[in-house]
């Protein structure tokens, strides 16, 4: 638990990341950067400070976008030295609040009927208009899609096999994927078969288990990782259509024995359908159908460095990607960041709707659920956010 | 009143950090020294970096400026218990002026913002120090900051118009001005490379350099560093400077390309990066002449850059070679001095040799244009005794440059780190009448103190302090 010691020790404070972090850009300190990050945290597992408030302010002041670590020379895995931090956190500094949250990501989110009931009475206060009544912390629910009143699922889904099937592929369900936006899940399924995959969503899956695993709920993280490295085994791709899932589902080897085998299958589904296009397994379309803007989501550009991918596949439904951002900032989604750091949240979130403005356009894509309820939130009524495999599967309908 | 209860007062509680571990992340930077910091503000506005600057005087404690702290010789950590004034936030750039190629600009700018800033208007902030993309414009000011393009272009002071600057008493001063050569004595050029000891800039006005019509970044791979800094001086010796004249040796290369994965040769033992720009048929021409040259000497390969990202990605590959430098150890001590360029292959041979005897990891990059040297020590400081030997190498680095004929620093500034060794390239009588300029703007010995001029500079010991764990004076 805690980042190693071997962790710590690839930070050389060089400040390369700093500029590349939302928070320090904000704020120009040094308490919300990066490195001052892993300097706290290099204190807390010596003993040369005590765990306090102010060290935990710190980190929960992260977003956990890992834009720092596709900055670092050094190949500081950031990532996970958050997560052990904030498990480290967890035991030492368990909170009413912090409690609740990881209820929420490690417990609650994987139980199928409650998210389905819940699920249910969002899209009855919808249906009744009343979501926009909510206050702005709150605005996770102004961004939500329409949702289904009658419970869904893709798990145990089997879609027909081909003659000759070109592989297997297991989808990943995932937590708020399946309930709040299947059409995403469609449109993969769809496009998969249509290159030939058989595709499977298996039974006995979970959730990802990343939010269990950036708010420090550790032991849910693991429980979940084996379970998935079971219901997954066998298959030749493991397919997410939401980038901060892929991302943690390539580093399994580190939640769950066995889960090397995880890591190694996966893909996100914007790099799978990306190179089958270029393989000339699946087509591109006839005719131009315009322009849209590219957000990049944090966990597909800064974790998993996939940034040609979407841009690739919006070219190949006849659009031009526009790009909004060189940088490539987080947008202020950060899973449950934008309800408990709302502010921050906020000011990012405007930021990026700034950059969208400024193109002129109407539609964005972007391939994480966290950054499409937070633009939708933002951007109000006459924009359209949507998954860029949405979009292709539109195109080719 | 403490300092603490006052400097709230002027800048809220948000702004003035004084818990243990908020202090603890400030009081080092990209550097190995640490010192004690007592407080650190975060100041928007001129007038309150002045008024943090008297309250501190009030209160008797020192005042040291820091930018993003990237820099490596210590130019912000503080010598002794101080206030530490943070410029981050002050990062507007104003007054952009087309005509006459200027901007004002604050502090806390990034480097690398200015320069994309201005680049719809096809113009650039020419010093690009390696950090640029993370350093400030303060910072740059401070240590006089160099960088790859300094080579045709010259340093950060050939770049500095006028600085507006809170003094030591807290009055604002603005030295220099629009026109080139301002008359009187030239203070704007004192100011810059004073590791905030004359003053704490807080805007600065910049020249803004013509972007270059056409550009070419040439990859050469030699089979030895003598074979490549035989090519730099030959380079030169033809009548080219380039925009840039850049070398790697192999374990620098080996810890970047990790990284970067540009298809670096890992197998060669050193690689040059140069640049030419300039009007398309003369960036033709000099690209040839270098690639011939290299052939001449002996250069294994010659890869030139396609295109913007090839060439942008083989600048960030330079550009992060310190940084990559963990993947061999988790310390790193990057050392700054030049030598004449026909000295390199010598000074660049005793540096092996140097490693060896100490027994410590050396990986070299560094400005070979103009002979810029960074040697860059690699090793582990809880092992005991590491951290003193690699001082010691440091140090005999440094004595092996001057003795060469060349100088302490380039770039880096002189800070802590080589503060002690400026007897070696000043007599006390310099020493001595540099200690009277910075006491004619700062009599109390309150900004910085304990930077740049070792103890005893003055005929009378003013105040300067030990490096921490050494005794006091």
């Amino acid at each position: 638990m805690g980042p190693t010691q071997a962790q710590l020790d690839t930070c050389v404070t060089c400040g390369l990341c700093l500029p590349h972090c939302p928070t320090f850009r904000l704020t120009g300190d040094e308490v919300a950067s990066p490195r001052g990050r892993i300097v706290a945290m290099a204190a807390i597992a010596t003993g040369e400070l005590p765990s306090d408030e102010t060290y935990a302010g710190m980190m929960s002041f992260c977003l956990g976008c890992r834009a720092c670590e596709a900055a670092c020379p050094s190949l500081i895995p950031f990532g996970l030295m958050m997560e052990g931090a904030r498990e480290q956190l967890a035991e030492d500094q368990p909170s009413f609040t912090g409690r609740l949250r990881r209820l929420l990501v490690g417990r609650l989110l994987n139980v199928k009927w409650l998210l389905a009931l819940a699920t249910s009475g969002i899209g009855i206060l919808q249906k009744l208009r009343i979501t926009r009544f909510l206050p702005r912390k709150l605005r996770i629910a102004r961004g939500l899609r329409p949702l289904r009143v009658f419970p869904h699922t893709v798990v145990g889904v089997h879609d027909n096999t081909p003659a000759e099937p070109a592989g297997s592929v297991a989808l990943l369900a995932g937590c708020i994927m399946d309930e709040w936006f299947p059409a995403v899940h469609d449109a993969t399924r769809g496009v998969l078969q249509m290159a030939g995959f058989q595709v499977h969503s298996p039974e006995r899956q979970q959730c990802c288990g990343a939010l269990a695993a950036h708010e420090g709920a550790g032991d849910a993280a693991r429980r979940m990782a084996k379970q998935n490295t079971a219901a997954f085994a066998g298959y030749d791709y493991i397919i997410s259509d939401a980038a901060g899932c892929s991302a943690h589902l390539k580093e399994y080897a580190e939640w769950a024995e066995g889960g090397e085998s995880v890591a190694g299958r996966t893909k996100d589904v914007t790099e799978f359908v990306a190179e089958l296009i270029a393989d000339g397994r699946l087509p591109r379309a006839e005719k131009p159908n315009g322009a849209v803007a590219i957000q990049d989501p944090c966990h597909l550009r800064h974790a998993q460095r996939i940034t040609s991918a979407p841009r690739e596949i919006v070219r190949a439904a006849g659009y031009t990607p526009v790009e909004i951002d060189p940088d490539g900032l987080c947008c202020g989604a950060a899973g449950l960041y934008m309800v408990y750091e709302h502010e921050t949240a906020e000011q990012l979130g405007e930021q990026k709707v700034e950059q969208i403005a400024a193109t002129g356009l109407d539609t964005v894509v972007t391939a994480n659920p966290g950054c499409e309820i937070q633009l939708r939130g933002h951007l109000g009524n006459g924009y359209r956010v949507l998954h860029p495999i949405e979009l292709y599967w539109e195109s080719l309908s | 009143m403490t300092l603490v209860d006052d400097l709230r007062a002027i800048l809220g509680s948000d702004r003035v950090h004084s818990h243990p571990l908020e202090l603890l992340v400030y009081n080092k930077d990209a550097g190995v020294t640490t010192g004690e910091v007592v407080a650190a503000v975060l100041p928007e506005t001129t007038q309150e970096v002045a008024a943090c600057v008297r309250v501190a005087a009030r209160h008797g404690v020192p005042v040291v400026a820091r930018g993003a702290g990237t820099g490596l010789a210590g130019g912000a950590v503080p010598t002794e218990p101080a206030l530490l004034i943070v410029l981050t936030r002050i990062n507007e750039i104003w007054d952009v002026d087309t005509v006459a190629r200027t901007a004002w600009v604050g502090p806390g700018v990034i480097n690398l913002d200015l320069s994309r800033h201005t680049e719809p208007l096809g113009l650039h902030y020419a010093p690009d120090p390696s950090s640029q993309a993370a350093c400030t414009i303060g910072g740059n000011v401070g240590a006089n900051a160099g960088g790859p393009h300094c080579l045709a272009e010259g340093t950060t002071v050939a770049h500095i118009l006028a600085v507006e600057m809170v003094t030591a008493d807290g009055d604002v001063v603005v030295l220099g001005g629009k026109a080139p050569d301002p008359p009187g004595l030239d203070l704007r050029g004192v100011v810059v490379g004073s590791e905030g000891t004359l003053g704490i800039v807080t805007g600065v006005l910049v020249k803004l350099t013509q972007n270059a019509p056409a550009v070419r970044t040439l990859l050469l791979t030699f089979d030895s560093i003598q074979e490549a800094a035989g090519t730099v001086s030959a380079i030169v010796a033809a009548g080219i400077i380039p925009a840039a004249l850049e070398m790697m040796d192999r374990p620098m290369v080996v810890a970047v390309e990790a990284f970067i994965n540009a298809g670096l040769p890992v197998d060669a033992e050193a690689v040059l990066l140069a640049e030419v720009v300039g009007l398309e048929a003369g960036v033709a021409a000099e690209s040839q002449t270098i690639e011939r040259i290299a052939g001449e000497q002996g250069a294994t390969s010659v890869r030139i850059a396609a295109d913007d990202a090839e060439r942008a990605l083989l600048w960030k590959a330079r550009k992060s070679a310190f940084g990559a430098v963990a993947q061999a150890a988790p310390d790193y001590y990057l050392h700054d001095t030049v030598v004449p360029r026909t000295a390199l292959v010598d000074v660049i041979t005793e540096v092996y040799a140097i490693g060896e005897r100490y027994d410590v990891q050396m990986l070299n990059v560094f400005h070979a244009g103009d002979g810029n040297l960074h040697p860059l020590v690699a090793y582990d400081s809880r092992e005991p005794g590491k951290t003193e030997q690699v001082r010691a190498a440091a140090e005999e680095m440094v004595r092996v440059s001057v003795a060469a004929g060349g100088s302490l620093t380039g770039e880096h500034g002189v800070g802590l780190e080589k503060r002690d060794l400026m007897p070696l390239v000043f007599a006390p009588v310099d020493l001595d009448a540099q200690a009277r300029l910075r006491e004619a703007f700062d009599p109390e010995g309150l900004l910085n103190p304990g930077k740049i001029l070792p103890r005893g500079s003055r005929c009378y010991d003013y105040g300067l302090t030990a490096l921490p764990g050494e005794a006091a004076p």
